[in-house]
């Protein structure tokens, strides 16, 4: 065939069909609905942007690794690689004068433009919930709770949510009063647990030692909560003492919640911009290598839109989930079982009112007729390898029913006038 | 318990790791088997499973958790950029990143000449000459033997690993300037050091009182 080219998908993205889609249906809808029960909103925002929406002061995406093309008046747009920053955009324009909480939720595709990264797709669905207008440490809970409850709805049983405060390291270093150079690697170093490049960075700058220890000490501080009482004995900064209180804050009223059992802190965790302001959280769970949802404050987004309001909100990545709850074999049951209605062609009548009916009772019902070089063998087998559970057929006098079971392989004869009766 | 994964770069790295973890208490007797064709080592007792890889190959294993750990030179690290927590450096396997060539190429460094430049690490070299000289250069990608590039006409000069300049000075090469230093590190899947924290932690406070 010449055309096969035609058939490939370009690196970075694929189809998702049949079962799979399925799977990854239900579990939208799961978490979908949790969030509605919090009484959160959906909002739909475009899937290309002007490219300043997301530009490096409002972005979690480097630039280079966006996807941009052109309007046709020489606008550079981008394909959105991540909601929030449209979220803020639609807040500041038709909420501007709100000064109460709004509270809103989403769920569409994400694209990054990185293939540097093979293994790891361009297109992601994010799901994800922004409360806006509220600074309180009981907005930080709720968050945090509403994640929470939603990966268990979603199935996951195993997982942890992670939560640091970028002001621990801020008070740190304006203790220290170290320039921005160094801030900016110390960041990146604590970032990624790298303690003996922290250790060294620090060796050369004079510092007080005790300040020194306690720098070298926040990539290990991360675990339970107990270590937040640890934390504070370790500087008597104010931002940062501030920044341990309101964890604590947040633990408990995560523990009001019942949910104090699926948390834990690591003050290391800053994030690789200066996005966030406040808390920063990650969940995680076996099967994947990175965090299946991240979320955190952002109190200086919306000021950049021209509405100053406090905000908090997370995204979870539903693909990423989806590959964690298959790899750790988490039944996901899915609507995508169904019946075939065959008939003959003299009973086309009959077939179309019965279907009628089987359809409205809420059976998903895949009309046939049988072509004629087909056998009712074949029907079976096509039945088996698409999920569908089981094949109602109608002979050509249309006197009887056959009921055919599927997955066990029964079959049934039932008169017309009994299975009508019993469907009424 | 589940399995912690190690994943080492294949060599005399690997081999002085494992002295390393053997230190601590962690073996892996049929490692030791030169003849073995087994691609994965498993120690029942402590649940710790090993396998060997191409040292570039080290920071994907772990990057996408396929391996919980992993020990691998800074040089891979840094010509990666892999997302992964660096935990350690295990002072083993030490050398140095260099800018090389025929010594009258040190001019060509001096006045941001547009040079050719032959490296094993693409990314490296484009980030010193880009972002610490502000140098614009041509990257000639190269798979091994690199010193042959400035004899034969290739490049200018070439950035690559020295340990003692021995295989430089005999083909009339030398540092030219250095990059940075290298050395063996230990990597940790970021996921993996929150799921399996208690066993991980232990492990890298053990090894750090034997180094």
């Amino acid at each position: 065939m010449d055309n096969q080219y035609l058939l490939h998908t370009p690196e970075g993205v694929r189809d998702i069909y049949s079962v799979e889609y399925a799977r990854k249906e239900t579990v939208q809808k799961r978490i979908a609905q949790v969030m509605k029960l919090y009484g959160y909103r959906n909002i739909q925002t475009p899937m290309f942007e002007f490219f300043e929406i997301f530009s490096k002061e409002r972005g979690s995406v480097e630039a280079r690794k966006l996807f941009k093309f052109f309007d046709r008046e020489g606008n550079t747009l981008v394909l959105r690689p991540d909601i929030t920053p449209s979220i803020a955009r639609c807040a500041a324009k038709y909420y501007m004068d709100e000064d109460m909480p709004v509270r809103f939720s989403y769920c569409g595709d994400t694209f990054i433009n990185d293939f540097c990264y093979q293994g790891r797709l361009n297109e992601n669905t994010q799901m994800g919930a922004e409360l806006i207008g509220d600074a309180t440490s009981d907005a930080d809970g709720e968050m945090i709770a509403m994640l929470i409850d939603s990966l268990i709805e979603a199935g996951l049983k195993e997982f942890q949510v992670e939560i640091g405060h970028v002001d621990f390291f801020n008070g740190l270093m304006e203790e220290a009063g170290l320039d921005e150079q160094d801030r900016k690697e110390l960041r990146i170093l604590i970032e990624e647990k790298n303690y003996f490049g922290v250790e060294e960075l620090l060796s050369k700058r004079d510092l007080p030692e005790t300040l020194k220890e306690s720098i070298i000490k926040i990539p290990q501080t991360f675990g339970t909560v107990e270590l937040l009482k640890e934390a504070k004995n370790v500087t008597k900064n104010k931002t940062a003492q501030n920044a341990l209180n309101r964890l604590e804050k947040i633990y408990e009223i995560l523990s009001i919640y019942g949910l104090q059992s699926y948390v834990t802190f690591d003050l290391g965790m800053l994030g690789k911009f200066d996005y966030y302001t406040g808390i920063i959280f990650k969940a995680y769970t076996y099967g994947m290598g990175e965090a299946v949802a991240t979320g955190g404050r952002y109190d200086k987004l919306l000021i950049q839109f021209g509405k100053d309001a406090a905000s908090i909100g997370f995204a979870i990545n539903l693909d990423a989930l989806m590959n964690a709850m298959q790899r750790q074999k988490i039944k996901v049951d899915t609507d995508i079982m169904g019946t075939i209605l065959l008939y003959e062609k003299e009973q086309r009548e009959l077939a179309i009112h019965l279907a009628g009916i089987l359809r409205g009772q809420g059976t998903y019902l895949q009309l046939m007729r049988r072509h004629s070089d087909m056998t009712l063998e074949e029907y079976v087998a096509l039945a088996k390898r698409s999920e569908t559970g089981g094949i109602l057929y109608i002979d050509e006098t249309g006197q009887t029913v056959q009921v055919i079971n599927v997955l066990d392989g029964s079959k049934n004869q039932v008169s017309m006038d009994a299975f009508m009766k019993a469907k009424a | 318990m589940r399995y912690i994964t190690f994943a080492l770069a294949k060599g005399r790295l690997a081999k002085k790791a494992m002295g390393l973890l053997e230190q601590i208490g962690i073996t892996c007797e049929e490692m030791k088997d030169e003849n073995s064709r087994k691609l994965i080592f498993v120690n029942e007792e402590l649940k710790l499973k090993f396998f060997l890889a191409k040292a570039s190959d080290v920071p994907t294993y772990v990057e996408y958790g396929a391996a919980d750990i992993g020990v691998v030179g800074k040089d891979t690290i840094l010509e990666e950029g892999r997302k992964l927590y660096e935990v350690m450096d295990l002072g083993i396997g030490k050398c140095r990143m260099c800018v090389a060539g025929p010594a009258e190429a040190k001019e060509y460094l001096l006045h941001h000449e547009r040079i050719r430049v032959a490296s094993k690490y693409p990314n490296i070299a484009k980030d010193y000459f880009y972002n610490k000289k502000h140098q614009t250069v041509e990257i000639i990608k190269l798979n091994g033997s690199v010193e042959l590039a400035p004899i034969v006409g290739l490049s200018e000069v070439i950035v690559d690993i020295v340990e003692t300049g021995t295989t430089l000075k005999e083909n009339g090469l030398e540092v030219l300037e250095e990059i940075c230093p290298l050395s063996a590190r230990v990597v940790v899947n970021q996921v993996s050091m929150k799921m399996e924290n208690e066993r991980i932690s232990r492990i890298i406070q053990e090894l750090r009182k034997v180094i």
